[in-house]
């Protein structure tokens, strides 16, 4: 939109001079214009986590095995529009009829408008957020609490992130 | 000339006007799969030792450790899994030849899940039992019987 703008007092510019030379000359009126639209793209280095068996005393966190997920956000927003990244879990981790509730997967971050939260199924959680357009980089280590009294299994969710540009 | 120049402005205006357009906001989204493997353990913790006074067997027919033995139990399993606490002696209390027979030997405990006893060297004998997985603490607490019977000396037996 910004682009567009320019390109008109461009123009604007170029008519008002323009009569100028034309007593000699032919003119002509030539209309240039771009739209500059909203535009979002997310890349998330796995499209899978696993968290491994481990103590409970020993590691009441277990971060995910590969480390860090590492992400890129991508937008073109309008001028001082929030531009958000949230995640959130379709449903609890689950084995067969066993369930974990997903809030016990929680996050770190490290990059700039990262937010450290909390995993869930019933609202969308901001992992990140920026003013404006730009190429945003972080990472994101996310860990399961390990209790004794999460029932045997493996457990599975499916967490969708969501980049979001106004 | 003035009519063209006029007309470049009004070119120009109706740019500026149709050139603010309003964009949807965009959005892009990425899907990841998490798993957790969550495995069966247990975990025992005993504390402390069993050890008894002498004591007048008329008075006192069944002595009392002077303290009792702290348990701490972690076990996770399935959803409805049992867990159980057991114990066992190896023998029979003994001091060189002279012997104590093990089931002289009680026990009382605090505890949720906890149970009283009675030491058996041949089978093993509950403690506590609960569902599920979890922590539990409580406390043993050791009481033989005092007889006349036993022959004086320092007995000893492992329990596992």
């Amino acid at each position: 939109m910004f682009f567009s703008r320019r390109l008109v007092v461009i123009a604007l510019a170029w008519t008002v001079a323009a009569p100028a030379a034309r007593a000699a000359a032919q003119s002509s009126t030539a209309t240039l214009s771009a739209n500059v639209g909203t535009f979002a793209k997310l890349t998330v280095s796995s499209a899978s986590i696993s968290f491994p068996e481990a103590d409970p005393d020993a590691i009441p966190q277990i971060p995910a095995l590969g480390g860090p997920l590492v992400i890129t956000a991508k937008s073109r927003a309008t001028p001082n529009a929030q531009v958000v990244l949230s995640v959130q879990a379709t449903d609890d981790l689950r084995s067969g009829v066993t369930v974990i509730a997903a809030s016990n997967i929680t996050w770190t971050v490290s990059g700039g408008g990262f937010v450290p939260g909390t995993l869930s199924t019933s609202s969308p959680v901001t992992v990140a957020t920026w003013t404006g357009s730009g190429i945003r980089n972080g990472s994101q280590q996310l860990y399961f609490r390990n209790l004794w009294t999460h029932p045997t299994g493996t457990y599975t969710l499916s967490m969708t992130y969501t980049l979001s540009a106004p | 000339m003035t009519k063209a120049v006029w007309g470049s402005v009004l070119t120009a205006a109706a740019v500026l006007l149709f050139s603010n357009p309003v964009y949807a906001q965009a959005t892009d989204t990425a899907n990841v799969t998490v798993s957790a493997t969550v495995s069966a353990k247990a975990k025992l913790t005993v504390g402390g030792t069993a050890s008894f006074s002498d004591a007048d067997p008329d008075v006192t027919t069944l002595l009392t450790a002077t303290s009792a033995v702290s348990l701490d139990v972690k076990a996770r399993t399935t959803t409805n899994g049992n867990v159980t606490l057991t114990v066992l002696a190896s023998d029979d209390l003994s001091n060189g030849t002279d012997v104590i027979g093990i089931g002289n030997l009680t026990w009382t405990v605090t505890g949720t899940g906890f149970a009283a006893g009675t030491m058996s060297k041949t089978a093993a004998q509950s403690i506590g039992a609960w569902t599920g997985g979890g922590t539990q603490s409580g406390t043993q607490t050791y009481k033989p019987v005092n007889s006349w019977s036993y022959k004086t000396g320092s007995y000893s037996t492992t329990v596992t």
